[in-house]
């Protein structure tokens, strides 16, 4: 089939079925009747992940076709196609999991029926991930969880875990380690909400205590939990870069914000303002330049800097906002919204420059994977898990 | 302007640039060239005018290449990384930039053959003692005595003055500015070299005392502001240039250079440098590649990318060149060294045709003028 058939085809199955989903959320954590209702149409007409074999509900498509597939859907704001780019758990699984996870899983998460949480951090073991110490053992034909995660968002809806835990205590911290998915809705997973700095509470710590669940739910293989992980990670840094948790209730830009407070014609407050919005102009022109370079097959080193440069924009903006409205930062509560506005933009960007991975963590990275700089020495890396100090 | 290049077309001019001034403009070079008293190394000159950089932005029909800002700011990274010493951004982008801008067919074809060859090394003198490169800061102005124009006033960081065989001069007339060509062996001319804090620019003042000039078309400001459009372009991919190879050379080093057992790069103090000043080097690139192409397309946002590309180069290099210096430690402390080069190049590059302040001002000035939701959307 020719592109333009392609093309055709997919904007005339739109144009029957596309009816719009009203006002929902679209992250990965929400999910509603009509939203299952959509997903589950795309998944049976088969656009949900055209990119993938066929055998495994998709057509097999070329990265130009699926192209074609996801720009047509987003032409009418129609979500579910591309999802073979998108939904971490699914592509996990087709990377990792076996086949009887995956066709018990795969059909659900598409269609948004089953819903994933991430079970990686844990008090013990935050930059140092490869440190968790939650336990799962064997007994029999099942696996027994125990610990404690942290961070987790999205944990008290979800069906399934995706659940980094130690398999293996007697081998160096990276090597013991191994990938699940974990049934949450059990009585030994508790979950109990997080109240951050903002207020708010979208995260969770989840105690588990003598959780079970069957040996296929292993993914990836015994104690190769590391790899799994590092590709679910990376996938999750890419899309944090692009789409930033940034203003929420449609907070004023900048130049807005200061033209209300009576501070556009202050030239300190005019030098600001252009360094922010120029800073966010300039990630944008740098992802542009990163997906172009990959469309024409070259590599590029910018992909990994969205992160560093969302978090700096974030802080930045922030700064300059608290400077702009002034003294009325003091202030809270539904009778100042500009000033609640401005305080919850300050602490919440340290959502970006703290979660999926520190600032400081992603500068290890850049530095060693795209400038090849020496690794940092690691003290625990070569002795037994257990002999690793703690604390 | 448009676009008038392949990408592969594109690649292959940056390739064969990159090329001639590895050997052409290396280190040695550049400082054998600094320290003569032109401060141009007019073979290298010859070289890149028959290879058609030096008619880059002249139209075919005067003997250029008739290309745009695209391939400028491409060539310009090229020139800018090895900060050659040539009279690139004098006469080939600004005084080509103005001829071309002013729309006066005789001066073009009588001045824009031989700059283009690279026979004729033209200059612009654009602004006066306070060098902000804007209209009120012009003190040049021009009177009518007896059908002759005479020019009086001073011009000043006035690029490669010393060395060039055209002056192209922004003057005060009647009404409004005026463009005029004025010969630099003319009665009552007297250029005075400055000593410069980058001895690869060479700049000068101009004193005029009732020069004779010649009228340039009708051109007034809009045609240096068109001019410096261009010139900023190419200053910006000069600068994302500049700013890349002493960025690659401090990497370099780091891994190399061994301290306490183990390369210094290895150490997160160095690592977390180097981290953020990719971050800078690829936004420069960035701004200054989308400012080209927005320039070259005649975009609405056009003008608000030169502004951004003119601060975010300026001072993203400034940044790297400088940080380059503390990540190598000592031995950058030394004239032998070649990052100081970069370091007076970044700073000096911050100032020529406008600093940061001011084109952040200009900048916010554009956006301010927009609805939220064109703003947003750029």
């Amino acid at each position: 089939m020719s592109h333009d058939d392609l093309r055709r085809e997919v904007r005339d199955w739109l144009a029957a079925h596309w009816t719009g989903l009203g006002s929902v959320g679209q992250s990965m954590w929400e999910t509603n009747d009509a939203m299952r209702a959509w997903y589950t149409k795309v998944f049976e007409a088969r656009w949900s992940v055209t990119g993938w074999p066929e055998i495994w509900f998709g057509r097999g498509f070329s990265d130009e076709e699926t192209r074609i597939v996801i720009e047509e859907f987003a032409r009418v704001g129609a979500p579910g196609a591309g999802q073979d780019r998108f939904n971490l758990p699914a592509n996990t699984l087709l990377a990792f999991g076996n086949d009887a996870l995956r066709i018990t899983l795969i059909p659900g998460l598409l269609k948004r029926e089953i819903t994933t949480c991430l079970l990686y951090s844990e008090p013990g073991a935050g930059s140092d991930l490869a440190g968790v110490r939650t336990r799962v053992e064997r007994q029999g034909d099942t696996f027994v969880v125990n610990g404690q995660k942290v961070w987790t968002s999205g944990a008290a809806s979800a069906d399934y875990g995706m659940l980094i835990a130690r398999t293996d205590w007697d081998v160096p911290k990276h090597s013991g380690l191994s990938f699940f998915f974990l049934p949450m809705k059990q009585p030994g997973v508790e979950v109990r909400p997080l109240r951050q700095i903002t207020d708010e509470a979208h995260f969770n710590e989840v105690f588990i205590t003598n959780a079970v669940m069957p040996v296929d739910n292993l993914v990836g293989g015994l104690n190769q939990g590391w790899r799994v992980l590092q590709t679910a990670l990376a996938y999750e840094r890419s899309v944090m870069g692009a789409n930033a948790r940034g203003a929420r209730r449609g907070s004023a830009d900048v130049v807005a914000l200061a033209r209300a407070a009576g501070r556009l014609n202050d030239p300190q407050v005019r030098q600001d303002i252009a360094r922010v919005v120029a800073l966010r102009r300039l990630n944008a022109l740098n992802n542009a330049r990163a997906k172009a370079d990959l469309e024409q097959g070259t590599s590029s080193s910018i992909m990994s800097l969205g992160k560093l440069a969302m978090s700096r924009i974030l802080h930045e903006e922030a700064r300059v906002r608290t400077a702009i409205i002034g003294a009325e930062s003091l202030l809270a509560g539904d009778a100042h919204p500009v000033a609640d506005d401005v305080n919850f933009l300050a602490l919440n960007a340290y959502f970006t420059s703290i979660g999926g991975g520190t600032d400081q963590i992603q500068k290890n990275i850049i530095g060693e994977r795209v400038l090849g700089l020496p690794k940092e020495p690691e003290l625990d890396r070569n002795i037994p898990f257990k002999q690793v100090r703690s604390g | 302007m448009a676009i008038t290049t392949t990408l592969e077309e594109r690649r292959a001019i940056a390739d064969t640039v990159r090329k001639l001034l590895a050997d052409a403009s290396s280190e040695k070079h550049v400082r054998a060239i600094m320290e003569t008293p032109e401060g141009i190394d007019r073979a290298l000159w010859s070289t890149l005018a028959a290879l058609g950089i030096a008619g880059l932005l002249v139209p075919t029909r005067f003997g250029g290449a008739g290309l745009g800002p695209v391939e400028l700011e491409l060539v310009a990274e090229e020139t800018g990384a090895a900060l050659a010493c040539t009279p690139f951004l004098s006469s080939s982008v600004l005084a080509a930039g103005l001829l071309t801008e002013s729309g006066d067919e005789a001066a073009c074809a009588r001045l824009l053959p031989g700059i283009a060859d690279g026979t004729t090394i033209a200059t612009a003198a654009l602004t006066g003692a306070r060098g902000s490169w804007q209209a009120p800061d012009v003190t040049v102005t021009a009177a009518d005595e007896g059908g002759t124009t005479r020019l009086s006033g001073v011009a000043s960081y006035v690029m490669h003055a010393a060395i060039a065989d055209v002056l192209l001069v922004i003057a005060r007339t009647a009404d409004g500015h005026g463009l005029f060509e004025v010969d630099p062996r003319a009665d009552g001319v007297a250029i005075e070299a400055l000593s410069t804090f980058d001895r690869t620019l060479r700049l000068g003042r101009i004193t005029f005392a009732r020069t004779p000039a010649r009228r340039i078309g009708t051109a007034g400001w809009p045609a240096v502001e068109a001019a410096l459009r261009l010139a900023l372009v190419a200053r910006a991919g000069e600068q994302a240039g500049g700013a890349r190879r002493i960025f690659d050379m401090t990497v370099e080093y780091t891994r190399n250079r061994i301290q306490f057992g183990r390369p210094i790069g290895g150490f997160q103090a160095i690592k977390h440098m180097a981290a953020e000043l990719l971050l800078e080097a690829e936004s420069a690139t960035s701004a200054a590649r989308d400012a080209a192409q927005q320039l070259a397309q005649q975009t609405q946002g056009a003008d608000e990318a030169i502004d951004m590309a003119a601060f975010a180069c300026a001072d993203a290099f400034a940044q790297i060149a400088a940080t380059a210096i503390q990540m190598h430690g000592g031995i950058a402390f030394t004239w032998e060294h070649p990052a100081h080069l970069y370091l007076r190049r970044a700073r000096a590059y911050s100032y020529l045709l406008g600093s940061s302040g001011s084109h952040r001002e200009r900048f916010v000035t554009r956006i301010a003028a927009q609805p939220e939701d064109v703003r947003i959307a750029s």
